[in-house]
């Protein structure tokens, strides 16, 4: 309830700081979302990708 | 109203018009006749939680009117034959008691609806920025024409006082090798001689290396290098004369030869583009 109402008058009361919490709130939920993403897309594709089968072909060229 | 109008004693019958079918041009199919209302039975067990919901026991008839001199005059049922829904499914647990206080709950509630509307703004930011974003990148060149729109050229094997034309993103592109001589002849130049006055440290990165666009300023000719009365570039087809470091000195050209972007990556390797 304290946390609530600390929240509330914190961040929520004023346009201004409810419009900064806003912006904030979407640069770090875009971070999440995008690199969240892009972690279950390579566990989903893992040795697919060129980046998890690139030390193969390196390895040859060396030798 | 009504009432004074019942209680106006031997005037009352003259009064009320309502009481009496007024004969008139149109004659009605059923005569008005004033129906007692039912009586309603209230459910005393159903709980009485908001005005809303009194419309499962309030009465449901019409206007009734009863005229009498001692009783009241008249009861209406204000609008009871509208149906008013009951909203308590939509109403939030906190306030479905009439009893309680809405105040005790409303910091909780109101930061509940603030944070609903914050968290769905933020999705419609970073939609809004990913529509956007997205659009605007595909309207921006594809990786393999950037990777055309490059070249890169061995410095080693231009020698020293020559130049070497390669073709750039369709244009020709010129590379000199200046001699030492060249240099200090293109730096020592007045600006106020120049019809574009430019210093020649500003035109090159290393004054080694002159790299310009072989397109006459004028009319788009592409000139000759090495010719001309000042060393550097003579356009053929109307006679501009360019120095060394590229720059219009002669004949009707407006500008200097345009330096495109360039960087070294070591000291024998320039990627242009």
């Amino acid at each position: 309830m304290s946390l609530t109402k600390s929240v509330y008058n914190l961040l929520f009361r004023r346009t201004s700081t409810f419009a900064i919490t806003i912006m904030v709130g979407a640069v770090v939920f875009e971070r999440i979302f995008d690199q969240g993403g892009e972690a279950v897309f390579e566990q989903m594709n893992r040795g697919k990708l060129w980046k998890h089968i690139k030390h193969n072909y390196e390895n040859k060229e060396e030798e | 109203m009504m009432s004074l109008a019942a209680r106006s004693g031997a005037f009352s019958p003259y009064m009320q018009a309502t009481a009496f079918v007024v004969p008139g041009p149109l004659k009605s199919l059923i005569p008005g006749v004033v129906v007692k209302g039912e009586t309603i039975l209230v459910d005393p067990k159903k709980p009485f939680l908001c005005r809303e919901s009194l419309s499962g026991q309030s009465p449901k008839t019409g206007p009734a009117v009863t005229v009498c001199i001692n009783g009241c005059a008249g009861v209406r049922f204000a609008h009871t034959d509208i149906r008013i829904p009951d909203y308590s499914d939509y109403r939030r647990p906190e306030v479905q008691d009439p009893q309680k206080s809405s105040q005790d709950s409303s910091e909780s509630r109101r930061t509940f609806s603030y944070l609903v509307t914050g968290a769905a703004t933020v999705m419609g930011v970073y939609s809004a920025k990913t529509v956007v974003s997205q659009f605007v990148s595909s309207m921006s060149a594809s990786a393999d024409v950037l990777a055309m729109s490059k070249i890169q050229i061995k410095l080693s094997e231009i020698p020293e006082g020559n130049n070497m034309t390669f073709k750039w993103r369709g244009k020709p592109l010129f590379v000199r090798h200046r001699t030492e001589k060249e240099i200090a002849t293109e730096t020592a130049v007045n600006l106020s001689e120049l019809r574009d006055p430019e210093h020649d440290k500003d035109r090159v990165k290393d004054p080694a290396w002159v790299i310009v666009l072989g397109v006459c300023t004028h009319l788009g000719c592409v000139p000759i290098a090495n010719a001309g009365e000042f060393g550097g570039y003579y356009c053929p087809c109307h006679g501009s004369h360019y120095d060394a470091s590229g720059r219009i000195r002669k004949g009707p050209a407006p500008l200097n030869l345009e330096v495109p972007f360039y960087e070294f990556l070591d000291e024998d390797t320039v990627v242009v583009g």
